[in-house]
């Protein structure tokens, strides 16, 4: 399902930028080698200063003596007065919100796991791979993030079948179409065959880091 | 193989295995009410559902003698009203543990679906849902426990604070901590519990416990989307338990020995349930429909609202009355219910065939029957059948048994 009402604040690639104060769920993709995503409620774009988000949560990789391992920090409060590190900004219509909440509070997978810490389960980098698909087989996360080709994906959880391959279910994508143009939909459940497809990562957020 | 081209006497063959189309001439509240109200009764459904509209709090009075459909009404309204939740206790069997049943009741009408919804309701307006981040709902139940207890506790503050911790427990339980579920579904559905379930539910008491399923059945019904109807059948019953008995009347065992000359223990219960009654009366939302057997009844109702506390009147709209049927009511009901008996032998045919003659009964013999029981509809339902048994067991043809009818004298 996907929904027009979602509003672009920046878009540099379309050359939009919507001056102003957003309030809503907003996702924020980097122009950075960490290839980072931002969440926040909040986003003010001033011509002058740039972009400011104020408690945001920012989710990529890092380098961490040459190991690259994947990391989620709260954003007290960030200017990115240099628009060239924002690829895009982009406003999630409440209504796909709302059906992307139902699917978060479904009672239905009382069992999905919760990870304390946010950690990679999947990353193919030049020269840095990581895989735990495996070791996941049968199970079924909560919260992971992806990044598919050039494509974002918010899910509430991902199972892995038995092809060794990530499910995501109840997901939020945001990507471009053939058009260059950005567009959010909310797909119920979405299978990723990390053979055909370009998975650049998938990350599972930590809850006790959510919660901070 | 045999043709039957006669239809009159392949119904009659029928109706004579066993098949009686009238078979209950008392309707409960167990089991559903096919027929429909006669027309004539339409416009007493319009005035109730408009009042049912028009006001979220009252308490309607429908009066009518012993037989005249109150109970009826309970169904007529149920299927009229299907966007209410609508149900129905009589005093009698809610006698004790009255808020506790009344709940059970109400959780049983409304179903599981609607009742998660609600649960969910409450949750989110305690900020369950809230989305970290904007996107990220972070279960944090004991802040959520204390944003509903800041939002609950002055608008029932009448309500002891651990009762109404144990409510909010159960539901932010249940709606938001999948490992214990189970057990807080039991707890919401007012199952008994042992003291390990309740501890690891970490509340104090079950449903049975004093006022623990009052303040639930008001959280429900003030957040529930559907409004809701509570029909209390023969309402009287709460006058006859504190009417004063006969003193001419020689008792074995007086009372008065062992509770005082002042208040029996009937005074006792009914200024309980009565006291209770009221409480309901706070529930916003919760429309009240009771049935009398008579003006007299609601006078004394009236009163003893009045000693209670004036302010408790307003509320009591003006009675409706259930009137005996019209002559014509009795040709609707009976062709009504053939038809429903045609189409549970799956024979639909017959309902054209028969519509305007009657058969087997005929329009002498249903007027007669309307006379005698002077439009009283349970007496008419008894009479009918009377006449449909002697028809299946009696040896003596079809004519004879009709002609007695047909000869009926009213009493």
């Amino acid at each position: 399902m996907s929904d027009p009402d979602n509003t672009i604040l920046f878009d540099s690639v379309k050359g939009i930028q919507l001056e102003g104060e957003f309030e809503g769920s907003i996702i924020t993709r980097c122009k950075d080698d960490n290839n980072s995503i931002i969440f926040s409620d909040n986003l003010k774009i001033s011509n002058s200063e740039g972009i400011f988000i104020v408690n945001g949560f920012r989710v990529g990789f890092e380098l961490d003596y040459n190991k690259k391992s994947a990391f989620s920090r709260k954003i007290e409060a960030q200017w990115y007065e240099d628009f060239e590190s924002i690829e895009y900004s982009i406003l999630i219509s409440e209504d796909i919100m709302q059906i992307y909440g139902e699917g978060q509070f479904s009672d239905a997978y009382p069992y999905t796991l919760n990870k304390l810490n946010t950690a990679t389960l999947y990353f193919d980098d030049y020269g840095h791979k990581i895989n735990h698909l495996d070791f996941f087989k049968g199970e079924m996360l909560k919260n992971p993030i992806a990044l598919v080709g050039n494509g974002v994906i918010v899910a509430d959880r991902v199972v892995i079948d038995e092809r060794i391959d990530p499910v995501f279910y109840d997901c939020l994508i945001v990507g471009r179409d053939e058009n260059e143009n950005l567009s959010v939909s909310f797909e119920p459940y979405m299978n990723v065959k990390k053979s055909l497809t370009h998975v650049k990562y998938i990350i599972i957020l930590g809850i006790e880091e959510l919660k901070l | 193989m045999i043709l039957y081209e006669n239809n009159s006497a392949r119904l009659l063959n029928i109706i004579k295995w066993g098949n009686n189309p009238f078979k209950k001439f008392v309707s409960t509240s167990e089991i559903k009410e096919e027929l429909d109200f006669v027309k004539s009764r339409e416009g007493l459904i319009n005035r109730i559902k408009t009042i049912v509209k028009e006001d979220r709090n009252f308490i309607l009075p429908v009066i009518g003698e012993v037989g005249s459909g109150k109970t009826h009404l309970y169904w007529a309204l149920k299927n009229s009203l299907y966007y209410y939740n609508t149900f129905y206790i009589s005093l009698e069997s809610v006698y004790k543990k009255f808020f506790y049943n009344i709940y059970s009741e109400f959780i049983e009408k409304l179903e599981i679906a609607p009742l998660k919804f609600v649960v969910n309701q409450l949750c989110e307006n305690w900020g369950a849902l809230e989305r970290k981040y904007g996107f990220f709902q972070v279960v944090d139940i004991e802040k959520i426990k204390k944003t509903a207890i800041n939002q609950l506790s002055a608008k029932y503050s009448e309500i002891e604070p651990e009762i109404l911790k144990d409510a909010i427990t159960g539901i932010t339980t249940h709606q938001l901590d999948p490992y214990k579920k189970i057990e807080a579904e039991r707890w919401l559905l007012g199952k008994l519990l042992d003291a390990k379930e309740l501890s690891i539910l970490n509340i104090t008491h079950d449903l049975h416990k004093g006022k623990n399923a009052y303040v639930l059945l008001r959280l429900f019904i003030e957040n529930s989307k559907l409004g809701t109807i509570l029909f209390i059948d023969d309402f009287e019953k709460i006058v006859g338990i504190s009417n004063p008995q006969d003193d001419l009347v020689e008792e074995v065992f007086d009372p008065s020995w062992l509770y005082g000359a002042e208040r029996s223990p009937n005074d006792i219960a009914s200024e309980k349930i009565f006291s209770k009654i009221t409480q309901l009366q706070n529930i916003d939302g919760l429309r009240v429909i009771i049935t009398l057997k008579s003006i007299d009844s609601l006078e004394q109702i009236k009163k003893k609202y009045q000693d209670i506390d004036s302010e408790l009147l307003p509320p009591i709209k003006e009675p409706i009355f259930l009137e005996n049927f019209s002559e014509e009511d009795i040709f609707e009901l009976y062709k009504s219910t053939m038809r429903n008996f045609f189409n549970n032998i799956e024979c639909n045919e017959f309902t054209k065939e028969f519509e305007n003659n009657y058969f087997p009964l005929n329009s002498t013999i249903l007027k007669n029957v309307f006379r005698q029981a002077h439009g009283n509809p349970r007496v008419i339902i008894k009479t009918l059948i009377r006449i449909f048994n002697e028809i299946i067991e009696d040896e003596e043809d079809l004519e004879t048994i009709l002609k007695n009818y047909e000869n009926l004298t009213t009493n």
